[in-house]
């Protein structure tokens, strides 16, 4: 593995464990059953700058960061959601089934 | 006649094998694996161990003889230790085997704990069915047993041995069970289900080794609560992709570990596919990869891989990720993300929640079901939600991950239409009740604002 990929891997797996760590202590806070997660040793510059320095950040900001830092999936089509629309075909589909009705309507003129 | 070569014998692999081969009769399809089995349905092994499925048999879904009827090429206990993409050779029993087309389906492995002592034998984890059966008859002898990782698999394997009559303590470090995809308002009812089988539960609870008696065999497992003694120890932690093949083979890996795939199934090699636990998946919501899926994902993959290896044009689609499950007798689902993770990330939600019944309410046998969505506030479209009680929450689950990917609203979801039928479903939908009482919600709130 090159050392940039292990990089962003240890960079996904202790951001995503103390800003995991950081929800669990808020969430079950006060809700019945539920007990204080182990914190494990260390690791507190993450949880006093990296969390609260995440959190300001606005999520379409963290979306971008995201982009740019090559930690989001490559090779894949967005999802379609347009809300308020009704379901349509993926574009490639669409493409194919106009195509086909556009041939059946040549046909049908030329007979 | 060109070969395809298929590693791994678990869900991806055969699917990737058997509809290969359907497509294209011409091709010579050749399957390796490392066990004896394949066609099995491990996530069924929790239930034998429980009681609630007769016998290990029950879970095979076809026979070794079946698929070399249909013309696979089978080579199981059959190890691949290399793959050189320059001479398109495999390896195994140190004589090269050549391919046109790759399709690596490794898998997983279980992540071991990180302790001292966790190499002694006792030591179960839940995967390959032959050990599976080999520990349901050490387990008549046994009394108790630890269960390391309140995941998926932790809390069924501890629900089934509990049920079983074995005394079963279930440490995790978290605050509650499934706290990786479960939200802390649904801890409680699981919990109850948990102990009321008999499971013991120590949250919030390190383990710091395991120790062994003379023999090497697991006799107690000390945590930062205390030492439990025990017979066995089954490990549940998190599924590790099992990317040895393809790191040898220089295939790319992504941020989560596992090897990148396009949509079609394609690896960064040509001629070379991968499907199931060894991928990474983007999540619909935010194309971020992700691991850790499921066999009716991995089953999916493969089917893509074969479909684009016989000259088709399929795109697996980001997933939203139904789950669902029962923990004890309690059964719990959701899809996307719940609140946990949608705070842990920083998305921003709104909530609509909702308490509907399973059947009309004068039926017999009518439970509450609980909703909670969440929606994106300024769109209000489906970004997540978590479901638990009762019957439905599957087929629930599965309907909100199509409507989220679909790009559904909370608008869609409050005025649904729904069967009513007294026997499985009520009046109104427990969905509808949801998403009706979160616009309702929304309202009042832009009301409070505008006064």
């Amino acid at each position: 593995m090159s050392s940039l990929s292990e990089v962003r891997r240890n960079l996904r797996k202790r951001s995503e464990q103390h800003l995991r760590l950081a929800v669990l202590s808020e969430l079950g806070r006060g809700q019945p059953s539920t007990v204080e997660p182990y914190k494990p040793k260390g690791g507190r510059l993450w949880s006093a700058l990296f969390v609260a320095l995440y959190r300001r950040v606005p999520w379409s900001a963290k979306e971008k960061a995201m982009g740019a830092l090559g930690m989001t999936a490559q090779g894949w089509k967005a999802p379609e959601r347009r809300p308020g629309e009704p379901w349509r075909p993926p574009p490639e589909l669409a493409e194919k089934a106009s195509a086909a009705q556009a041939q059946a309507q040549a046909k049908h003129g030329d007979s | 006649m060109e070969r395809v070569v298929v590693i791994g014998g678990g869900g991806a692999g055969t699917a990737a094998a058997t509809i290969t081969k359907r497509l294209n009769p011409a091709l010579k399809v050749s399957v390796f694996t490392e066990f004896s089995d394949i066609a099995y349905s491990p996530c069924g092994i929790p239930f034998v161990h429980g009681r609630e499925i007769e016998k290990f048999e029950d879970l095979f879904l076809s026979t070794v003889q079946r698929y070399e009827e249909d013309g696979l090429d089978m080579r199981r206990e059959t190890v691949v230790t290399d793959i050189d993409l320059a001479r398109r050779t495999i390896t195994t029993k140190n004589q090269p085997e050549g391919f046109d087309q790759l399709i690596l389906c490794t898998g997983f492995f279980w992540e071991q704990p990180d302790v001292p002592g966790a190499n002694l034998d006792g030591l179960h984890y839940v995967k390959d069915i032959r050990k599976s059966m080999e520990f349901d008859k050490q387990l008549e002898s046994m009394k108790r047993i630890v269960v390391v990782g309140a995941g998926p698999v932790g809390v069924e394997m501890a629900g089934g041995l509990a049920r079983r009559g074995l005394q079963v303590d279930l440490v995790d470090e978290g605050p509650w069970v499934l706290h990786e995809i479960l939200d802390p308002d649904v801890a409680k009812p699981v919990h109850d289900s948990l102990q009321a089988r008999g499971v013991t539960l120590h949250l919030g609870t390190k383990v710091e080794s395991f120790e062994g008696d003379s023999d090497g065999h697991v006799r107690a497992v000390t945590t930062s609560g205390g030492v439990l003694e025990c017979d066995a120890v089954v490990t549940g932690l998190h599924k590790v992709p099992n990317t040895k093949l393809a790191e040898i083979a220089g295939l790319k890996l992504g941020t989560t570990g596992a090897v990148v795939v396009d949509d079609h199934m394609r690896t960064s090699a040509p001629g070379v596919w991968a499907a199931g636990d060894v991928v990474e998946i983007p999540h619909g919501l935010n194309m971020i990869p992700i691991v850790g899926l499921t066999g009716a994902h991995a089953y999916a993959q493969g089917r893509v891989a074969a479909v684009n290896i016989t000259g088709g044009d399929l795109a697996y689609d980001p997933v939203w990720v139904p789950w669902g499950m029962v923990a004890g007798d309690y059964t719990i689902g959701g899809f996307s993300m719940g609140e946990n993770l949608a705070k842990s990330i920083g998305i921003p939600y709104v909530l609509a929640k909702g308490v509907g019944i399973t059947k009309a309410r004068y039926y017999p046998g009518a439970e509450k079901t609980f909703v909670k969505l969440l929606a994106e506030p300024d769109t209000l479209r489906l970004i997540g939600g978590v479901i638990h009680g009762g019957e439905g929450v599957k087929e629930r689950c599965d309907f909100l991950a199509f409507a989220a990917k679909r790009g559904a609203t909370l608008h869609d979801l409050a005025y649904m239409e729904n069967i009513y039928s007294p026997p499985i479903g009520a009046l109104f939908e427990p969905i509808q009740i949801a998403a009706q009482n979160g616009l309702a919600e929304q309202r009042s709130k832009r009301l409070a604002v505008a006064t």
